[in-house]
């Protein structure tokens, strides 16, 4: 046998389109034949300039900006936000507020699950089981839109507690919901641990041991499918996390089969809480007296987003917006994961690991304004912007 | 998982501990903030932390104190379990090179390289220090989280940055 010389080593790009899901991102992989040697990966194709914005808008206005860092978790984002902002003004949230935030936050990691599973059967080749879920799925969103008027951006927050009240209807409306979810999530489960082609692309691939997990700071599901009990709600319950606490599903297999489980048995998990908080909400008001200025001072809000721990950084110089704002989302991490483990696998399972961390670019991409050939950059005011907007979607209407 | 206090306290004597003198302030219930004094002090103390299991790091977070400081300012979060931890170290504001955490956290990476072009602080020992979130054509020598930073893409006049980097 000739040995191998590194001029038949290739480098792979995949993305910016579509590395795995309808979100930009670009792989470099080297490639031996069809094994990965290496990989690094470029973000930004969605960067849009939040945490700069921010500085310019005041504590009201960026609650707003911050629920629209991400489409899927936009709920998270807020209640991040709004908790740091109101430890920094020294507002108590009432705490039937609170029981509605994390209501809200049980039913969007519900929305957020369920899509993923969707996307990972997508990855797999099984596409029954994305039409399926994504069908599924639509119980949820509707429950969502009745509850906050919108399926997605639902801005149940204010700052000092929540928009959205809880009635009756609309407690029944989400317990059939629950119910039809429940008994299909239980199918599901069982079809992602007995299919056979299914069980071919993830069982045994992508196998992150815990100390790896440990060592690879990896958040969320995918830690939690390697056996690190890391969990925000748990570890330090925010909101009304203290009254109503989650048991952390945890799976020391390691692999995308453990990380599909884990987050099909923490969907059984959000049924069961989402009836406990609807049977137990507090009473009382929606939400607290807010100030328009915030006082000086810094304060870190870590929460629990479906894709695992949501670090904000929030520094006030006593005005009506903040010194600095720093998001720091679950997927970037999870990603120095995927870099690591993609080597020594086939080239065809790297879009399958990559869906494993159900990765959201959106989330990591903040901060950009429009710069063209290098030269003066290119920014509109809301007027202009607006008009883009209404010009295109009704100027050509007949 | 140690609670925020066992934490504090296992943070508090290493500074105490130390060769000299380390400011350390509890900033929040649940939150201790170390005062680094010198760069060299930052990989032994985060081996420090590392070895007593407090080394997760979330995240780290350049703050801009202004151009007249002539300085920037990295925290380096830790959150093991409930509590927080944070590492505050200024470095100058030109010029500055920091140690790379990636050898012992390799998820520093990451955020060492959203630092390096959001703020210009150089990480020395980064293995891939290419650019993370910013294009390939930005202007070199633009950090866009600076204060001096506008968003219309120039940086205020008398701003500190290489001048002609803006095109």
């Amino acid at each position: 046998m000739e040995p191998r010389v590194e001029a038949e080593r290739f480098t792979i790009p995949m993305g910016p389109q579509h590395p795995a899901l309808k979100e930009p991102g670009h792989f470099r992989i080297t490639v031996d034949g069809e094994i990965v040697t290496g990989a690094s990966v470029r973000l930004g194709y969605a960067h849009r300039g939040l945490e700069k914005a921010a500085e310019a808008r005041n504590w009201i206005r960026n609650q707003y900006l911050f629920e629209r860092v991400c489409g899927i978790c936009s709920h998270i984002h807020a209640t991040a936000y709004c908790l740091g902002v109101e430890r920094l003004a020294g507002v108590e949230v009432p705490p039937r507020a609170q029981a509605i935030r994390v209501l809200v936050a049980e039913l969007e990691r519900i929305h957020s699950h369920l899509l993923w599973l969707g996307v990972a059967g997508h990855e797999a080749g099984f596409d029954t089981l994305f039409m399926y879920s994504w069908r599924d799925r639509e119980a949820i969103m509707d429950v969502l839109e009745g509850l906050t008027g919108n399926r997605v951006n639902y801005s149940a927050n204010v700052l000092g507690g929540v928009k959205c009240e809880v009635d009756d209807a609309q407690r029944d409306a989400i317990l059939a919901a629950l119910d039809i979810l429940e008994k299909r999530t239980e199918h599901y489960l069982q079809v992602v641990t007995s299919d056979a082609l299914f069980l071919q692309r993830t069982r045994g691939i992508g196998v992150m041991s815990r100390r790896q997990a440990e060592v690879l700071g990896a958040v969320g599901p995918t830690a939690r499918a390697s056996g690190v009990p890391r969990d925000v709600r748990v570890e330090a319950p925010y909101a009304a996390y203290d009254l109503f606490p989650v048991k952390l599903v945890l799976d020391d297999r390691g692999d995308l089969e453990a990380r599909v489980v884990v987050r099909m048995r923490e969907l059984l998990e959000c049924y069961r809480l989402v009836r406990e908080i609807l049977d137990h909400l507090p009473p009382g008001e929606l939400r607290g007296k807010m100030p328009r200025r915030v006082p000086e001072g810094e304060t870190v809000s870590r929460v629990e987003a479906p894709r695992g721990e949501l670090f904000y950084f929030l520094k006030s110089n006593g005005s009506d917006t903040p010194e600095r704002v720093h998001v720091r989302t679950p997927t970037v991490v999870n990603l120095t994961s995927v870099i690591k483990l993609v080597v020594g696998h086939q080239l065809a399972d790297v879009p399958m690991i990559l869906a494993g961390i159900d990765p959201c670019f959106s989330c990591n991409d903040r901060l950009i304004d429009v710069d063209r050939n290098g030269h003066a950059s290119e920014s509109w005011t809301w007027e202009q912007l607006r008009s883009y907007g209404v010009e295109r979607y009704h100027g050509n209407r007949p | 998982m140690p609670s925020p206090d066992e934490v504090m306290t296992i943070v508090t004597q290493l500074a105490e501990s130390w060769s000299w003198k380390m400011e350390t302030r509890r900033s929040e219930p649940n939150r201790i903030d170390v005062v680094l004094p010198a760069l060299k002090d930052l990989l032994p103390f985060v081996t420090g932390l590392r070895v007593q299991r407090l080394g997760y790091l979330s995240t780290i977070t350049g703050l801009d104190p202004g151009v007249e400081s002539g300085q920037l300012e990295l925290l380096y979060h830790f959150s093991p379990g409930p509590a927080l931890i944070t590492l505050r170290l200024r470095v100058p504001r030109e010029g500055a090179r920091v140690p790379s955490l990636s050898e012992i956290i390799p998820s520093a990476e990451s955020a060492e390289r959203e630092v390096r072009e959001m703020f210009g602080v150089e990480f020395d020992g980064l293995r891939n220090p290419d650019r993370l979130y910013l294009p390939d054509d930005w202007p070199a020598a633009v950090f866009p989280q600076r204060k001096d930073y506008k968003p219309n893409g120039r940086p205020a006049a008398g701003a500190s940055g290489p001048s002609g980097a803006q095109g």
